[in-house]
């Protein structure tokens, strides 16, 4: 089982509570298995006894977790729980238990092409083609990341093949990336092809000073807790004009309504809900107050579930003050 | 325990599930088993061993002191236990579902309700982790200055149930000094409000009966505890000494001298070369003593050069600010794995608290009866909340190969137990000062309290006829298997 590899994983979580107050979805459920000490122990019963694996409460469950790094950030050993599940997921697909939700998304990704348009040396894969002159554009679907997190790993490969051709056939050696789940899981895939967050090229290039602007700014589970959490992000809005607030009550836990899992709204919408009114009741005022997230996910999915509040992306943040 | 296919399971289902609303109420074996395991070694090891646990029969999840009283009601009327469950982080199995029953899952009241900056006071309910709390406190410019290793995993009620405390006992108090009022749903199902404060002549101090009842007398579900400003300073010093003995004549005379650390921490001589060696990396030999002090600037430096002074009166390694400091942003490593002892290491906290008088001899009383009669295990302590009149003494025994059937492991770890807290006892010891008693030392109760545990079994009895509330535990009546 991909599960063994992570043994030592089970072994700490299994009977530890010190990270339990930073796992997004056990603070929305209150639930003692949605918290990485709960799954370690559903885990460890698997372990112990394989047929475990087909108990669809079991199931639900490792399908439930955010996939947040904040737990493992804050782990004074990093213990990667988050791996530890990734891993169960592949054992479940694998022996043909995915739940009939999983699978029908796994269809839809899989489906994903790609194809490449404009001029240039440098390819962008995002939204705001306005915000790299000279850069041609990859879109399409996920490169692979959902699948992967899903548990789908060979349909993963396949669709970031189909990605990978893309991009060698533009001939362009830098590959700009916005989305932080695709950034982190196309920094490492590549040879010969640099990839870089958006945050580090825009960083580059030539800004104006603007008036100051308030905003809170959602860190990117990813960006923060997977990717060395790059200064370039907040250096780059702060360039821009924008005052950056601490959100919430501490700088620990994650806010990023389930980025994580990269399609977690598309599999659990009621919890994700749950999750979103965790970040309106911490907000306060919703309509004054503005959020900038380097994540379309989690500015899709606020917004999806109050559009009262004024969520923008990175790169919006970005393009609209260099509108002014 | 209800058989799931007895259609009063289903009859008991509906009636939760009207009183808190149907997503409220757990049955699947995920949360199940996530709540027959706390943090006692005993399910620990069952689970490690492939040993069915007793589960609960439903999980719920109530979201005010209405649903609490509405869900002991029907317990009442199906004579159900119901066992208030907080973080799980108890260490004594307090919150074990060992009858079935209802585990009732606290940490949906999880609301600060009032933060009062001018008597300085915060109500919250008690379903809030700690740290949630200590971070809202934090934001709003003061601080519950309620530390536990545990802040991260346990709730306001946890500590409340359990009489707990936290790294700044000595000069901010444990729970019980922290509490100023408690809102509380007795096992009959009345919501009741104790005095608003806690200094008074109106009787005993109700709010006292109910901290430390650890969910046998009723289900707290409010509380308004104290808040402090964010001192000034904080500032730490360390020493080692050749011995525990000389740096314990230090460290009471800083308490007896009346000088107010926020913390004092004492580690035996092979505490020191294990634990302080492995987490902050001093590799000495000798019983380190640090010592912390926090307020005014120009009041911590006077304290904290006059807390040094008396340390420099005995043989001493002056370890300085920095080795003081470093325990402090360490404090909690200590708790994670793998530093923590973990299985299938056998360990257990024989936590008891003394006299200055008596702490030593408790001490030795414990460790040679450990040693004598448990060659195999090892006893290391160290001596962690402070008074002005004695201190806490956080000793371990710890077995790296404890026998794998789970009965014997089990067995051996009861016996440990068993002499070890006799031996306390009879030098003054009292079983114990913030752990609780829980199901792993309900058997010591009535030999600790003598005559005296009739009263609380009264109370008991009084408070709860039937026996729902968290039957087993604290040395009241079982249920009966
Ligand atoms: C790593 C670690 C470090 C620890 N460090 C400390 C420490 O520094 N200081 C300390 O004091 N303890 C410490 N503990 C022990 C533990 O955190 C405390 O005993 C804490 O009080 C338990 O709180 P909980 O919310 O987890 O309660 P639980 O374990 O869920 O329950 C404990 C008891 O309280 C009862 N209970 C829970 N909530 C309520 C309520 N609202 N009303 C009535 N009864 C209730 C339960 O029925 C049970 O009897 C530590 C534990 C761990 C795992
Ligand atoms: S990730 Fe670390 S802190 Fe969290 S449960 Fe596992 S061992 Fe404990």
């Amino acid at each position: 089982m991909h599960m063994d590899k992570h043994q030592d994983v089970i072994a700490a979580c299994r009977f530890c509570f010190m990270c339990r107050h930073l796992d997004p979805v056990g603070n929305v459920t209150f639930q003692e298995s949605d918290t990485p000490r709960g799954r370690a122990l559903i885990l460890d019963t698997i372990r112990m006894k394989n047929e475990s694996l087909r108990n669809r409460d079991f199931i639900a469950t490792i399908y439930r977790s955010a996939l947040s790094g904040a737990n493992r950030y804050h782990c004074v050993s990093h213990y990667d729980e988050v791996g530890l599940v990734l891993a169960a997921r592949k054992d479940i697909v694998e022996a043909g238990l995915a739940p009939e939700n999983v699978k029908a998304l796994t269809e839809t990704l899989s489906r994903a092409t790609f194809t490449v348009k404009g001029k240039g040396t440098t390819l962008y894969y995002g939204d705001h083609l306005e915000l790299y002159p000279g850069c041609k554009i990859v879109s399409g679907g996920d490169p692979g990341k959902a699948l992967e997190v899903l548990g789908f790993g060979d349909d993963s490969q396949k669709v970031f093949d189909r990605f990978r051709s893309a991009v060698v056939a533009s001939k362009c050696t830098t590959l700009i990336v916005a989305e932080p789940s695709a950034y982190d899981f196309l920094k490492d895939k590549f040879d010969g092809i640099e990839v870089v967050h958006c945050s580090e090229h825009l960083l580059s290039g030539k800004w104006k000073a603007k008036p100051a602007r308030k905003a809170f700014y959602l860190e990117s589970d990813f960006l923060k807790n997977y990717d060395g959490n790059p200064a370039a992000p907040r250096e780059l809005l702060a360039r821009y004009g924008y005052t950056l607030t601490l959100f919430g009550t501490n700088n620990e836990e994650s806010y990023s309504v389930g980025e994580g899992a990269v399609v977690f709204d598309e599999l659990n919408p009621g919890l994700c809900e749950k999750l979103c009114r965790r970040v309106y009741d911490l907000a306060g005022n919703l309509k004054t107050a503005l959020f900038i997230t380097p994540s379309r996910y989690v500015k899709a999915t606020l917004t999806k579930y109050n559009p009262q509040i004024r969520v923008m992306t990175l790169e919006e943040a970005v393009a609209q003050r260099k509108e002014q | 325990m209800i058989p799931p296919n007895n259609y009063l399971y289903e009859m008991v289902r509906s009636e939760l599930s009207w009183a808190v609303g149907d997503d409220h109420v757990q049955t699947g074996d995920a949360d199940k088993l996530g709540h027959s395991i706390d943090y006692y070694w005993v399910p620990e090891v069952w689970h490690d061993r492939g040993q069915k646990l007793p589960p609960p029969d439903f999980v719920v999840y109530p979201a005010s002191a209405k649903e609490v009283s509405e869900i002991l009601k029907i317990a009442n009327t199906h004579k159900i236990p119901v066992i208030p469950w907080g973080g799980g982080s108890g260490s004594q199995g307090g919150a074990l579902p060992i009858y079935g029953g209802i585990v009732m899952d606290m940490k949906r009241m999880n609301k600060v309700l009032n933060i009062d900056p001018a008597s300085m006071t915060a109500t919250a309910e008690t379903g809030i982790n700690t740290q949630h709390l200590e971070w809202a406190i934090e934001k709003a410019g003061f601080s519950t200055m309620h530390f536990p290793a545990s802040i991260a995993c346990a709730t306001l009620g946890g500590f409340i149930a359990n009489r707990g405390t936290g790294v700044l006992s000595t000069k901010y108090g444990k729970i019980e000094d922290m509490v100023m009022t408690l809102e509380v749903v007795t096992p009959s199902g009345e919501i009741i409000n104790t005095l608003p404060v806690p200094r008074h002549a109106s009787g005993p101090d109700l709010t006292q009966l109910f901290l430390g009842s650890e969910g046998t007398l009723g289900v707290v579900t409010k509380a308004t505890i104290k808040i402090h400003p964010i001192p000034e300073s904080r500032k730490f010093h360390a020493f080692l000494f050749k011995t525990m003995h000389e740096a314990m004549i230090a460290g009471s005379k800083i308490m007896t001298s009346r000088l107010r650390p926020c913390v004092i921490r004492l580690y035996d001589e092979p505490e020191t070369a294990k634990l302080i060696k492995r987490v902050l990396g001093i590799d000495k030999k000798g019983a380190y003593l640090v010592f912390g002090f926090d307020g005014p600037a120009q009041i911590v430096d006077l304290e904290l050069e006059q807390a040094c002074a008396i340390c420099r009166e005995k043989d001493h390694e002056d370890l300085g600010t920095e080795m003081g400091q470093a325990w402090w942003d360490h404090r909690y490593k200590f708790f994670y794995p793998p530093y923590m002892f973990h299985l299938p290491q056998a360990f257990g906290t024989l936590d008891t608290v003394a006299t200055f008088a008596n702490i030593e001899k408790v001490y030795w009383a414990m460790k040679n009866v450990v040693h004598e009669n448990f060659p195999q295990a090892a006893f290391i302590g160290h001596f962690s909340h402070w008074y002005e009149w004695g201190c806490m003494l956080y000793a371990r025994f710890i077995i790296e190969a404890p026998p794998k059937d789970p009965h014997e492991a089990v067995a051996l770890y009861n016996k440990i137990w068993d002499m070890a807290i006799r031996a306390a006892i009879k030098e003054g010891g009292v079983i114990n000062e913030h752990h609780g008693v829980g199901l792993k030392l309900g058997r010591i109760m009535k030999e600790l309290y003598g005559p005296a545990f009739k009263v609380l079994e009264d109370i008991k009895k009084t408070l709860d006829p039937n026996n729902i509330m968290n039957p087993g535990k604290m040395g009241f009546p079982s249920k009966g298997i």
